[in-house]
Order: structure tokens, then sequence, then C-alpha cells
């Protein structure tokens, strides 16, 4: 009867030290994964800031209260078939632990609506405005060349439109440092339009004029898709997008316009 | 001790044919064993449904089915499991178990619950029957968001068909539990003496009650844009797309609610018995529970932060408040046991698993209520983490911890324990190696209701892991089906009350009689069992 009252103990021990470990582990593997997407805009840095602050708190009450279960469930285990005592409750406690998570959700509300004030500021007035259509099931990005930031031509009149087809993911050419406004509209159905590493996306919705300001920092190629099922081909409405230099991105804009100024289309096909 | 004597209802003179019995009565706990058999088909076919949608998503570029199927198959794995299994199941327990609790002999309105159970497979069968129709099912996911919903094949129609019936369904089921529990208690049971689990059923019915109706409104709208010319939702005739999402999430953001209160109820009455004491804070755990009920009713728009067409700090902000009465249950589940004396039957175990794993549903839901954060994460894999860690890990560990505690009682034998303990530990790690790799996906940027993906995302590894643990969880209910046909095997042999637990239904036989009890304790708690066991109230 003791030998196995001692194995029972051996093998529940294990399972809950299993069960730790499993926490402990997914705990770890998160951590590692902080810094995944790489947040490439002035927005998406204070985005992450927040992110990292909730992970921090969340990884505390996680902590705490695992820790917690996993204690009461070795510490106070049934050993004999006492009662024990009957106690039912206590209302200092409740008024603890009713108070404390008000206090983090205060905390934790404040600064993401700080960040959510400071991330849709769009008052600091942008330097261009790309007009990105979402349709079934692709993209169509467009420039207009009198708005084409720092060096764009007041007088030009004509755009670069770029359009995606099924054959063909588009690419969304943006310079780097300079506040861009994307412009958001559909004809079909609802998409959201979403880039990682903007750690953003916005709704694509018909019948409204959705507007967001970023400014990247860090020169590269990044990738977008659509995050709102809009139908049948919704997982291959996917564009990169390029940050560039303005010396580049000027470049770019002679390629599409041919070294004219007129209007230009170019098919992604 | 004293008892009270329940006077006997006339039976039938003739016992009638089994089927026809079946098929025909009214008796709350044969309804309630009606659901519980229909939902955990249901379970089963919306679990094979997300099997596919795993081994679709297994590897990168994959074709094992088409973009349409794909559409269709993970539409109907959420319709199936959250209309057909999560919701209805709640009915299933509380059918058998809330007139037992609290010491009546059936409902308040027992045709009226045959009704309710008998809309259920109509409404099944018509849902599925979308894979027969031209077009295929329903495939705008189970939130059916318009304009996309407005343009799909008849499979649609007959999905919000399904949808109303199964609104029906739980909005007279859920009058008649608050009937049963305003009025049928037994002599001496005041409302704060009620067992925890029909408090839960009871804040669950007064949500289905003031949320279902609007969900039906938003379908029949939904229905006349598709079908009689309507333009609620087009924008192109004058309506609005965001309408719908605002109708539809009122309704289903208190349905989350009543997806896992129930499953919170189980929870309640299990870790008492287990951790022999008390359900620590019963009065706390009550107004905790109608307080998530009433903050259920204005968080709503936290799942259109990204619309940019809500009020984005009021609804963060009460979505971070909900977190507050959710943590005060879990630190009364935890305070039940402190000091305890915990044992681990597979009830238990379950309980446990409830409680571990609807923590991390608790903490993963709090970055998308921080609505920059959710910018990044809404409508990504991290949310599918959420709701699975919510659902599966709060709501589906609970329906197996209530299979396992009330089985004894219902079929009148024990389920095996070392296979209940297999099951458990196959589920818990399944369930883990299924849903955690997908909080990684999200923030790596894989959108949900994605077909397919491109090899060069790097998101193979984490969605194979995924995939093996969607099999694993398959594989857990191996054991559970093998428990369940050796129990069937074996003669009725259950005491009244194999587990030492505190409420009424354990005071009659397993099974119970039709009449449910030839008399009844005085109650005087909220245990009125204990109370008999250990010599009065008091304790």
């Amino acid at each position: 009867m003791a030998v196995t009252g001692m194995r029972r103990h051996v093998r529940r021990s294990l399972l809950l030290v299993t069960v730790a470990l499993f926490a402990l582990a997914s705990i770890g593997v998160a951590s590692a994964q902080v810094g995944t997407p790489k947040p490439i805009t002035d927005e998406a840095r204070k985005i992450e800031d927040l992110w990292i602050f909730t992970l921090a708190l969340a990884a505390v009450v996680f902590v705490v209260v695992e820790g917690a279960l996993i204690y009461a469930l070795v510490r106070f285990r049934k050993r004999n078939d006492e009662l024990p005592a009957q106690t039912h409750g206590s209302t200092v406690l409740e008024f603890v632990w009713t108070g404390i998570p008000v206090l983090i959700v205060i905390a934790l509300f404040t600064y993401s609506f700080i960040v959510l004030r400071d991330v849709e500021n769009t008052a600091a007035a942008e330097d261009m405005t790309i007009e990105v259509q979402g349709f079934q099931f692709q993209w169509q990005f467009t420039y207009q060349l009198n708005d084409l930031g720092v060096n764009s031509d007041p007088a030009a009149s004509g755009e670069i439109s770029v359009i995606g087809t099924a054959a063909e993911e588009p690419t969304l050419v943006i310079p780097i440092d300079e506040p861009i406004e994307f412009r958001l509209l559909s004809n079909d159905v609802i998409h959201s339009f979403y880039i990682r590493d903007f750690l953003y996306k916005l709704d694509v919705v018909p019948g409204r004029d959705n507007r967001f300001v970023i400014t990247a920092r860090e020169t590269g190629d990044y990738f977008g898709q659509c995050a709102e099922l809009c139908g049948l081909n919704h997982a291959l409405m996917r564009f990169k997008l390029k940050v560039v230099t303005r010396d580049e991105f000027d470049l770019w804009v002679a390629e599409q316009t041919g070294g004219t100024g007129d209007s230009a289309v170019r098919r992604a096909d | 001790m004293t008892s009270i004597v329940v006077p006997r209802p006339e039976g039938f003179a003739h016992p009638r044919p089994a089927l026809l019995d079946w098929l025909t009565t009214v008796d709350h706990k044969k309804l309630g064993i009606l659901y519980l058999y229909t939902t955990m088909f249901f379970f089963g076919v919306g679990g094979v449904l997300a099997l596919l949608v795993r081994t679709q998503l297994a590897v990168a570029d994959n074709s094992f089915v088409s973009n349409d199927a794909y559409n269709q198959i993970f539409t109907m794995h959420a319709s199936a499991m959250l209309f057909l299994f999560i919701i209805p199941v709640w009915a299933g327990f509380g059918n058998y178990v809330v007139p037992l609790q609290i010491g009546a002999a059936d409902m308040a309105f027992p045709r009226i619950n045959a009704l309710s159970f008998w809309l259920v497979p109509p409404a099944g069968i018509l849902m599925f029957s979308g894979f027969l129709v031209d077009g295929g099912a329903a495939q705008a996911g189970w939130t059916a968001y318009s304009p996309l919903a407005r343009g799909l094949g008849p499979g649609m129609d007959l999905w919000i068909i399904a949808v109303i019936l199964l609104g029906i369904s739980s909005t007279i089921g859920a009058a008649n539990f608050m009937v049963t529990m305003f009025r049928m208690r037994a002599p001496g049971m005041t409302m704060f003496r009620m067992p925890i689990f029909c408090w839960t059923m009871l804040v669950t019915a007064v949500l289905q009650l003031l949320a279902t109706p609007v969900l039906a409104s938003a379908l029949a709208m939904l229905y006349i844009d598709r079908n009689f010319g309507g333009a609620f939702f087009d924008p192109n005739g004058g309506g609005n797309a965001i309408l719908w999402q605002n109708i539809f999430w009122f309704y289903s953001h208190p349905a989350v609610y009543i997806m896992i209160l129930p499953g919170m109820g189980i929870i309640s009455e299990v870790l008492p018995v287990f951790s022999r004491k008390p359900l620590f804070g019963y009065t706390a755990f009550v107004f905790a529970t109608m307080g998530i009920g009433g903050l259920g009713f204005s968080v709503w728009a936290h799942h259109m932060f990204t619309t940019g067409a809500v009020l984005k700090p009021w609804f963060g902000f009460m979505t971070f408040m909900i977190g507050v009465p959710t943590g005060v249950k879990m630190f009364n589940w935890l305070g039940t046991m402190w000091r305890g004396s915990i044992s681990f039957e597979a009830p238990m175990l379950f309980a446990l698993g409830f409680l571990s794993m609807f923590l991390i549903g608790g903490i993963n839901g709090t970055f998308s209520a921080a609505v920059p954060v959710d910018f990044a994460l809404h409508d990504t894999y991290f949310v599918v983490a959420h709701i699975h860690y919510v659902l599966f890990g709060g709501s589906v560990f609970a329906v197996f911890a209530g299979l396992y505690y009330w089985f004894p009682k219902i079929w009148g034998r024990r389920l095996n324990e070392r296979l209940g303990q297999a099951q458990f530990w196959l589920m818990f790690i399944g369930f883990n190696l299924t849903f955690f790799p997908m909080h990684l996906l999200g923030l790596d940027g894989m959108p949900r209701r994605i077909a397919t993906y491109s090899n060069e995302s790097g998101w193979e590894a984490l969605n194979l892991a995924s995939t093996v643990g969607a099999f694993l969880i398959a594989t857990s209910m191996i054991p559970f089906t093998v428990a369940v046909v050796a129990a069937f095997m074996r003669p009725k042999d259950q005491p009244n009350d194999p587990w030492n637990a505190n409420t009424l239904e354990w005071w009659t036989t397993s099974p119970p009689p039709v009449h449910n009890f030839d008399d009844l304790p005085e109650v005087h708690s909220e245990r009125p069992l204990f109370d008999a066991r250990h010599g009065g109230a008091g304790h």
C-alpha cells in the first residue's frame, strides 16, 4: 500500500513537472519571438514598445497564476481522508484580487491610449498619398504625379498605377523617411491592407474612405497580404513592398513615366 | 435530517416502444441525452473538418483541397463547432443537470424543451446540405461578413436559415431555463443557494434571450439582401457594409460568453468536489458571472478595431475591464483548491486543463484589447490561437470534465479512469502543440482564413507542428470512445453519489427515476449533500 502510494506520488509529480516544463518552454519560445516582425516605421516602433510592455505584464500574470496553480496541485494533493478546513471565502481577498487587476487594466489602457493617439496622429502633414484599391483578388497602387513628395512637380499631370494580377504580385514602392498616406478603397467586398512589418492593418471597406499615415525608417524588401476573407482567392492577394531611398524612388518614377512626366500605367504581368 | 417527500406524477399506463419514446419524449433527462449525442456527433464532424484544414495547411503551396473547398471547410468547421456543438452542448448538460440540481421534476415547459431540441438536428442537416447544392456550402466564414456573404451561392441561404433555426432553439430554451430556475427550486433553495452551474446557465440564458434575436434580425436582413433585392449591407445600394459587423458582433460577442460561462459552471462544480472544499467566494463568483455577462454587451466592436469605423478607446477599455471579473473567477478557483485535499480523477484533470489553458486564453486576449497591438494581430493566426485557447482549452476541456463527472449519474456507469487519464494527456499535449504555434504564426504575419501560403513565408515548420498536434487531438478521442463503449457494455453499478459531491443531482439514484426524486433533503446552503453527510449546515 505504501509502495503503491509512493509510486502514484512519483508518477503524479512527474506529470506535474511535465506540465511545468511545458509551460516554461512555452514562455521561452514566446519570448524568443519578440522582435518578429521587424518594425520598420515610426508607428510600428511605438506599437512594438506597447507589445513588449503588454507581454511583460502578461508574462508576470502567467507565471504567478500558473505557478500558484502548480504549487497548489503539489502542495495540497490528497494525503489522507481528513476533511480540510471548510473556508468559504474572504472579502478582503476578493477586494485585493479585484483591485490589482483593475490597476493593471488602467495601466495597460493608459499606455495603449497614448500609443493609439500617436499612431493615428495624422496631423503631421503627409508628403504624398498613395491610393490603394483592393479588388477580388489583387491590389492596385496609384500615385499622382503632382503628389510624389519632396521632388514632385506640382504642375505635373497624370498618374502611375501598379496593378497586380493572378500571375504576378504587384510591388508597392515607397521612399524612406517621408510621411506617406495610404488611402484605401474598394468597390466589391471588404479587404484588409496588411503589412506585417508595419505592425499595422486597416480594412478596405466599400463605401468608406479609410486612410493612415506612416513614415518608414528602413529600406528593404517586405511583403503584405489581404487580411480579411474576401472570397475564393483571398489567400493569393499578396503584394511586395519595397522601401527605397529618395534617389531610388525618383529613378523608379522616371522609369514608370518613361522620363516624359506623362501618365503611364504599368501592368505587373 | 429531515426529508421532503416529493409528490410523484402519474406515468404512462402502458410503456411505449423505445424508439417512439425517444422521438416523443418531453423528459428533460432524455432530451438532455439527445442533445449530448447530437452535439457530440457534430463535434466529431467539426473535428474532421478541422483535420482537413490542418492537412491543407501542413505544407506550403499545398493543393490537397481547392481554395473553393477550403473556404467551405473552415466556414463549416467553425459553424458546426460553435452553433451545433458548443452552444447546444451546454443546453444538453443544462437540460439534464439543472432540474436535478434544483430538485425539480422537470423543466418548466417540457414540450417547449422538446421543440428546442428538435430544431437542432434539422438545422444541422440544412447547414450541411449546402455541400450538395450548386456553389457548395457557406464559405464566408462563420462571421458571414457582408458584402461578401451577399454574393455567394445558395449554400449561404441554407446556412442563414439553419442559424435562424438554432437561434429560435436557444431563445426559447433560454426562456425555459430562466423560468425553471426562477420558479421550480426545491424548498429552502434561495437564489444564493443555487448550485453555481445553475447560475452560469441562468446568466447564459439571459444573454441568449437578449442577444440571439439581434442575430436573427441581422440574418433576416442578409437574407433580404441576398434574395429580395435589399441593400442593408450594400454601399452601392445606399446600405452600409459595417452595419453587418456591428449587429453580428453585438450578438456574437455575448455569444462568446454563452459558449464559455456554462463551462466555467462545470469547472466550479468539479473543483470543490475534488478539492473537498466549498467553492471559494460563491457570492463573488455569482457577481463576477453577472459582471462578465453585463460587460459582454459593451465590447462587441473590439472585433472591429481595424475597420476604422468604431470608437476604439471605449471598446478597448471595456475589453480590458472584462478581464477583471474573469480574474476574480480564476482566483476563486485557486482559492477553492488552496489548502484543500486534491485528488486527480479524470473530471478533475479536465477541469485543471481548463484552468491552465483558459488562463492563457484570457491573457492572450489582452493583447487584442491594447488597440494598437490589435492592429498588428487582428485577423492573424494569433487570434485563431486566442479563440481556441478559450473555446477548446476552456469550453471543450469543460465539456469533457462534465462528461466524466456526470457520466455515472446519466448512465449509471463510470468511465474507465485510466482511459480518461490517457485521453486527457493526449488531448492536453495535442492541444498545445496545435494552438501554441499559432501565436507565433500570427506574430509572423500569417493571416487567418488563407487557403495556402507561399514557400517563402517561413511559416511551414510551425504549421506542420500544428497539424501534428491536431492529429494528436484526434487520437485522444480513441481512449474516450473505448471508455464509452466499455462502460455501456457493463451493467449499471453506480451508487447515488460516487464522488462525495455536493449538489442535489447526487441525492437521487444513478440514473434517476422518471420523476427524479422520491424525496429531497432540506436545503440550507449551496451544498445540501455535504450538509447531509456532515450533519447539518454550518460548515
